[in-house]
C-alpha cells in the first residue's frame, strides 16, 4: 500500500511563566519553543516499516512477518476517530515485542514503542504500509523543553496524514501550511497518547503546545490555547546542571508547609505575574513599554522561584551574565539547573546577542538563540525546510 | 553648680526585617545595633558649656552668659517633655547660626545639644560643664547615629541635672535605667530627633534607649521580651542613595503591578511575625538559626521585588554566600548597608575572611552584635581603651 510521503515538524516547548505554582492551583503560561523537531515520512516498496532517529542514534527495521506474534484483534479494537483512550493492552504486548523491560527503557526503545503505537493504531483497520521515517532535532531532550512531546506530535500528524485521516495541509505553492482545529485536536489526541507511553502520566502541556503553537494558559488541568500572541525573540540557555524534578516540585511543597503564610502570597504573585502577562501579550501591538513590563515580571518571577527553593548558582549566572547586557532571564520549567530563557527586544543589536551568547557558552553553557510563541505543529515543502536538516532527513 | 560627671552609651539601630513594607502597614522588627555612640559629661569650673564631636569635626564653646538670654523662652516643666518648642528651636536655630543655606552635622548636633541642655536645666541654675561624643557608628547610613546621639545626650543631662538617678553603682561596670526614666530619656531623644529630622518615626530612639528588638506598625512601637544576642556582620557598601526616592520608587511599583506587590508586602509581614517567634522561642536552637536564615534570603529577594536592589548589595549577598553566610540589605537599600547573620559556632577564621572579602570589595566591614543593650551607664573601665581615650582628651 503506497502512503502520501509528508515532510513535518512540531516545536518545543517552554514555560514562560507559573512553574511550580502551577501545581498549587496557580496559572500557567506555555508557550511554544521554536528549536523544533522535524519529521520526513517516505513510502517504501520494500516490507518494512523503518525508524531512523539519529539524534539519538537509534535505528530500527521492523519486517512485517514479525507482527505477526501482536494479536491482530487487540489493535482492531480500536476506531481510529475515538483515539481518547491509551490502548494498555497493545502497550504491553509491544513492549515485549520492542524488548522494553523496566530494566532497560531507554529512549531508543521508547521512541520505538511510540511510533509503532500509533502506527499500528493509525492503520489498523487497513493494510499496513511499508514506510520509512526520519527524525532530526534541534531539541535537547530530557531538558524540559518538551522533545518527547515534539516528536509524538510529529509522528501523529505524519502518520495521520499517511492514512488520509487527516487531509495533507499543503498545497503545491505553499512552503508550510497548518491543518484545521477539528484535525488538530485528532493529532494532539494521538499525540498525548504518545506521551503517555513515554512519561506515564503527562499534563498534556507539551503536546498541546507541540500541536497550537502560541501560548497557552494552563490551570488546574485546563488547558486554554490563547488568541493570537506576538513571536518574542529568545536566547535559551541550558546551564545542564543534572536536576530531578521531582525532587524540586517535593522541596517547594515542603517549602510552602513550612512557611505557609510567607510562601502562599508569593503562589498568588506568581498567579497575577501570569494574568499580567498575558494581558500585555495579547495586546496589539506590543510596545517598548510592554517590553519593559514583560522584563519586569521575568524578574520579578525569578526572585519568586529563588523563594520557593528551585534557583541554583549556574541560574543566578544566566541572569547575570545577560543583566550586564542589559537583557533579563529567568529560569525555566523545573530550575535547579536546567534551562534559563533570556528576552531580547525586536531592536536587540545582533552584536548584542552574539557577545551574550558567547558569555554563556564561555560559562560552559549550551546556548542557542531562538524565539517563542512560534507555529504548532504544521507540514513544510522541502525548499522551507533548514538546508542541514533537509540532508540529514534525506540520509535515510 | 556642680553637676555630677557621668559616661554613657547608646546602640545604633538596624532593621531585621520589614523595612519598606513597613511604609505600607506591614510589621517591621528594628534592632539595636552594638556599634554604639558615647558620651562623656564632666562638670567645669569655667563659665562655658564646651561640646566635643571630634568624629565630625566639631568643637563649641558657649559663655553661659550667652545661653542665659534663652531661660524665658523656656516653656513646660520638665517632666512634661512631650512637644517640640519650635520657638525655642527657632531661636537657637539664629544663635547657633544655622539657616537652611549651611545645615550641616555640625550646626545640627549643636543645635539638638543646646535645646536639650537648656531644657533640663532651665528650672535652675544653667551649669558649666563639657560634653564630649565618640561615635563607632557610621552617620548617614540609615544605622540611627543621630538618635543614638539624641539618646546619650538626654541620659547624660536628664541624670547631671538629677532628675533621673544615677544608675551606675559603685561595683558596677554599667546599669541601666528603670522603665519610667527610660520612658523619660526617650521623650527628649525623639525631640532630638525631631529637631535633627524634622518628621522622624520615633524607632531609632527607641531602639537607642531601650535596646533589644522592636516591634513597629502603623506608627506604634513595641519592645519585645528578651531577644538573644546575634553576631552579625555589617557592611557598609557606601554607594549613596536617597532614601526618599527608593520610598517613592516602592510606592510606585505597587501602583504599578497591584496584584503582584501586594502579595509580597503581605509576605514580608509574615516573614517579620515568623522572626519574631523564632527570636522569643529559648532557647534558640542550631534549627532556629537555619530558619533566620531561610527569612534573611526571603526577605532579601522581596525587597528585590520591590525594586530597592543594588549590584552591590548583590555582591555582599554573594560573597558571603559562598561563605555559607546569609544576608540581606537593612534600611533604605539601593545600596547603603547589609547585614550579614553569624551562627554562635561561626569560625573566626570564617569570619575574617568573610570581612576581608567584602573589604576587598571596597566595602566598609563591622563584627557586632544585635539585640544588645539600650542606653546605659558606665564605669570608665568598661569601655573600650580606645574609645576611653579619646573622651579623655577633651
Amino acid at each position: 500500500m503506497q502512503v502520501k510521503d509528508c515532510l513535518v515538524s512540531a516545536p518545543g516547548k517552554t514555560i514562560l511563566h507559573g512553574e511550580h505554582a502551577v501545581v498549587h492551583g496557580k496559572v500557567a503560561l506555555a508557550v511554544s519553543l521554536n528549536l523544533r523537531t522535524y519529521l520526513k515520512l517516505k513510502s517504501s516498496s520494500n516490507d518494512k516499516v523503518c525508524i531512523n532517529l539519529p539524534n539519538i542514534d537509534t535505528f530500527h527495521y521492523l519486517v512485517f512477518a514479525h507482527f505477526v506474534t501482536l494479536n491482530k484483534p487487540h489493535w482492531n479494537k480500536l476506531c481510529i476517530d475515538e483515539a481518547q483512550r491509551l490502548d494498555a493492552e497493545l502497550v504491553r504486548r509491544l513492549r515485549d515485542f520492542v524488548g522494553v523491560t523496566n530494566g532497560n527503557l531507554n529512549n531508543g526503545n521508547t521512541a520505538c514503542l511510540t511510533f509503532l503505537y500509533i502506527y499500528l493504531s493509525v492503520f489498523a483497520s487497513g493494510e499496513l504500509p511499508a514506510l520509512t521515517i526520519t527524525v532530526w532535532s534541534e531539541l535537547p531532550t530530557g531538558a524540559g523543553l518538551g522533545s518527547s512531546a515534539a516528536y509524538s506530535v510529529c509522528l501523529a500528524a505524519a502518520l495521520l496524514c499517511a492514512a488520509g485521516t487527516i487531509p495533507t495541509s499543503l498545497r503545491e505553492w505553499d512552503q508550510t501550511a497548518r491543518w484545521c482545529q477539528e484535525d488538530l485536536e485528532h493529532i494532539n489526541s494521538w499525540a498525548f497518547q504518545g506521551e503517555t507511553i513515554i512519561h506515564g502520566n503527562p499534563s498534556g502541556v507539551d503536546n498541546a503546545v507541540g500541536t497550537w503553537g502560541g501560548m497557552l494558559r494552563f490551570l488546574a488541568g485546563k488547558i486554554i490555547p490563547l488568541s493570537r500572541v506576538p513571536l518574542l525573540r529568545i536566547l535559551l540557555t541550558n546551564t545542564k546542571v543534572p536536576r530531578s524534578t521531582k525532587a524540586l516540585v517535593a522541596r517547594v511543597k515542603d517549602k510552602i508547609n513550612k512557611f505557609p503564610s510567607i510562601m502562599n502570597p508569593v503562589l498568588d504573585s506568581v498567579d497575577a505575574i501570569s494574568y499580567t502577562c498575558e494581558k500585555v501579550l495579547t495586546c496589539e501591538p506590543i510596545t517598548g513599554e510592554h517590553y519593559s513590563i514583560l522584563e519586569e515580571l521575568i524578574d520579578i518571577n525569578q526572585h519568586h522561584l529563588n523563594v520557593m527553593g528551585v534557583g541554583h548558582p549556574a541560574l543566578d549566572t544566566v541572569c547575570r551574565v545577560t543583566l550586564a547586557k542589559g537583557l533579563h532571564s529567568k529560569l525555566t520549567g523545573a530550575g535547579g539547573g536546567g534551562c534559563g530563557i533570556t528576552l531580547l527586544r525586536p531592536e536587540t543589536d545582533s552584536s548584542v546577542v552574539q557577545n551574550t551568547m558567547q558569555d554563556l557558552k564561555d560559562c560552559g553553557f549550551d546556548c542557542w538563540e531562538t524565539s517563542i510563541g512560534g507555529p504548532g505543529v504544521q507540514q513544510h515543502s522541502p525548499s522551507s525546510v533548514k538546508e542541514e536538516i533537509l540532508e540529514i532527513l534525506e540520509q535515510y
